[in-house]
């Protein structure tokens, strides 16, 4: 019996292997930032984040420094307080690269806030908290083939995801669907982690025409059967786990599959938040048995099991 | 930076000014204070500041039971400022008590806790909780619905104000602050009524209850219809209402709404507030109120602000200009007004000899800068 073909530990075994970095406040310098007036990438110098952040975390960004220094000098009492926007926005890491100090963002323009970041140009300061909430878990703590499930603009997380189950030699797959070809932004950064990558659209002017819950119907059909890959010696394990982070349709229905195939679930939510941190109680999703779960401080992955999904 | 480091490398030179002020028999390390309902228990701050060096801290709204709070979404984000109907979300007065009132204690915080209650007796429950806890003081909410009224907030009327700061009194030796509604006609009758019934001192003001709509969904925003908004967006009519209540009352008033820097905090202070409360700010920089309290004292060392008490009021008719030495000026004569207790005595003031001696020093400095 190979490694993989162990069973898979219990979802709130993984739970306790999803790591929560302490939150540090850093200011940033833009050092990258591309986009095609919708969608953009902001590549950004933060070695403290970069140092202490694990795939599935975000930080939340503002587009002014205000966390300002105390000025000892200067005449003029206060930097620049922020007003509007006045919150800062929450944006899930992308890539994570500790060894460069190093982070990246992948965003829609959708409102203020992205539209006011939209104009950064490399060289300027942003004000970051981070990183925040809980990871996916340690894919060195689990067996089995990891899953990773991108819809949209969930699918930027997933190339940290991807690289960190490198990195843990973690066979893995990517199922990456959007609407269009241009909202497959970070399809790319996945694929250079290394991990297989199958790309789906709507229309499908990228990849495959289809939606990610025709691939993952595929593989969970095919999950305990021990197939060889044509031109590896690596075999093909049965499925771990699955990690989707995207609309809250498609989580319910990656959850429901993977609770129908037996298989454990980590889903990344989005929510308004107005702190990150835990402190505004603003970002709750609901717990399946009752009351609330903080998305910023429980989450924003969660076991599956653990919320109910499509409340919103 | 300290606090004391911020004020002792002041390049305005002189002595420091002292943040520190007297209200309701003690001594807070400075007059501002993060909000209730933005600062949690504390817990969240703890890594990016240490908690002693607040003046206060006003945790979660807290029931006598938990509260589970509202569905759906909770907060949005509006021009300068946000609207939020969290729902008074907290895990009830045992909880804290037991969990986050030792490790406060640890920390070495000073603590005002907000309590909140859907009738009168669950308002006296919780404060008979907190009787003897060796909290600071109370600070009751009094802008939830009363369930007993058709669900009126008791703090929309004088009567309902009343009734429960009066039950409240009765119910706890601490001192008891109580938080007003901006949503009112008359905010100086409720002021006064809320006075009347025993408050120590009058938070000023609450969120102003407001809305916002997804128009591309075609519904409201916020799951629970209504918000209160807060945020810089509010500054104006807060500072409005405190200038309204401190001209009502001889309590104390605390200041509160949309401060985001010293100066902010400065002008709700001249306006008669005698500390502020910072609470938006806490979500953008969870600094915030170490931030703001440095800059006011950076203000203060410009401006040749000894004490904080030398601020309060003193944009107010007839109680100065905003020239130097104004503020010790009517501190020598007694005049200030906003600081006395609830039986006319000043609390918090220095002794008229002391504050005389304090006035020739302060202008002996003066003409030396």
């Amino acid at each position: 019996m190979t490694p993989w073909d162990a069973p898979a530990p219990p979802t709130h075994v993984l739970r306790q292997a999803q790591a929560r970095a302490e939150w540090v406040t850093e200011q940033a310098r833009v050092l990258a930032h591309e986009g095609d007036g919708e969608v953009f990438k902001l590549t950004l110098a933060a070695p403290e984040i970069a140092g202490r952040a694990t795939a599935g975390q975000f930080v939340q960004i503002h587009p002014v420094p205000v966390v300002r220094p105390v000025p000892v000098v200067s005449p003029v009492p206060h930097g620049a307080p922020a007003i509007d926007p006045l919150l800062r926005r929450p944006l899930s890491l992308c890539e994570i690269r500790p060894e460069a100090g190093e982070i990246s963002l992948i965003y829609r323009v959708v409102g203020r806030g992205t539209r006011v970041l939209a104009a950064l140009q490399p060289g300027a300061l942003v004000d970051l908290l981070g990183p925040l909430g809980h990871s996916f878990p340690d894919p060195a703590a689990g067996r089995g083939r990891l899953v990773l499930v991108g819809g949209g603009l969930g699918i930027p997380p997933m190339a940290a995801a991807a690289r960190w189950a490198v990195q843990a030699g973690r066979p893995a797959v990517a199922i990456l669907g959007a609407r269009t070809a241009r909202y497959l932004a970070g399809a790319r950064e996945v694929t250079a982690s290394g991990v297989e990558v199958v790309t789906l659209t709507d229309d499908g002017s990228a990849g495959e025409r289809g939606v990610v819950t025709d691939v993952l119907d595929r593989l969970l059909n095919a999950t305990g059967t021990t197939e060889k890959r044509a031109g590896t010696t690596e075999k093909w394990a049965s499925i771990g786990e699955v990690w989707a982070c995207g609309p809250e349709p498609m989580l319910a229905a990656v959850k429901e599959r993977c609770a129908a195939a037996g298989v454990p679930c980590f889903v990344s939510v989005e929510r308004f938040m107005a702190c990150g941190f835990g402190a505004c109680l603003g970002c709750t999703v609901p717990r399946a048995g009752g009351g609330y779960l903080k998305t910023c401080q429980d989450g924003p992955v969660f076991p599956a099991e653990e919320v109910v999904l499509g409340g919103l | 930076m300290t606090l004391g480091a911020a004020v002792t490398d002041s390049a305005a030179g002189g002595a420091a000014p002292d943040l520190s002020v007297r209200l309701f028999g003690r001594t807070f390390r400075t007059p501002v204070w993060p909000a209730s309902g933005c600062f949690g228990y504390g817990r969240e701050f703890a890594g990016v500041l240490n908690l002693a060096e607040l003046g206060a801290i006003c945790v979660k709204g807290t029931s006598v039971e938990p509260w589970e709070g509202n569905p759906g979404t909770r907060v949005v984000e509006t021009p300068g400022g946000m609207l939020n109907a969290i729902g008074l979300q907290n895990p009830g007065v045992d909880h804290f008590l037991s969990v986050d009132w030792p490790w406060l204690q640890q920390q070495g915080a000073t603590v005002i806790v907000n309590i909140v209650g859907r009738t009168v007796e669950e308002y006296v429950a919780v404060a008979r909780r907190l009787e003897g806890s060796g909290v600071a003081a109370l600070e009751l909410n009094i802008s939830c619905p009363n369930v007993k009224e058709g669900g009126m907030a008791f703090g929309t009327t004088a009567r309902g104000a009343a009734s429960v700061t009066a039950a409240v009194r009765r119910a706890t030796t601490l001192p008891l602050i109580v938080k007003l509604s901006p949503n009112v006609t008359d905010i100086g009758e409720i002021a006064r009524a809320v006075e009347s019934a025993g408050a120590d001192g009058l938070s000023v003001a609450n969120t102003l209850l407001g809305m916002s709509i997804d128009i591309r969904r075609r519904r409201p925003h916020l799951g629970n219809v209504f918000g209160g908004l807060s945020g810089p967006a509010v500054k104006p009519v807060a500072l409005r209402l405190v200038w309204q209540v401190a001209g009502a009352v001889k309590v104390p008033v605390i200041g509160i709404g949309g401060i985001m820097t010293g100066e902010d905090a400065v002008e709700f202070l001249m306006a008669g507030a005698s500390a502020v409360q910072v609470g938006t700010a806490c979500f953008v920089n969870p600094r915030a109120p170490l931030t703001i309290a440095e800059e006011l004292a950076r203000f203060m060392a410009d401006h040749g602000y000894r004490h904080v008490a030398d601020l309060v009021g003193a944009a107010r008719p007839g109680l100065g200009t905003g020239q130097r030495g104004d503020g010790a000026a009517r501190t020598a004569a007694g005049s200030h007004r906003g600081a006395g207790s609830p039986s006319g005595v000043p609390a918090g003031r220095r002794a008229s000899g002391e504050a005389a001696e304090s006035l020739r020093q302060f202008l002996k400095d003066a003409d030396r800068a």
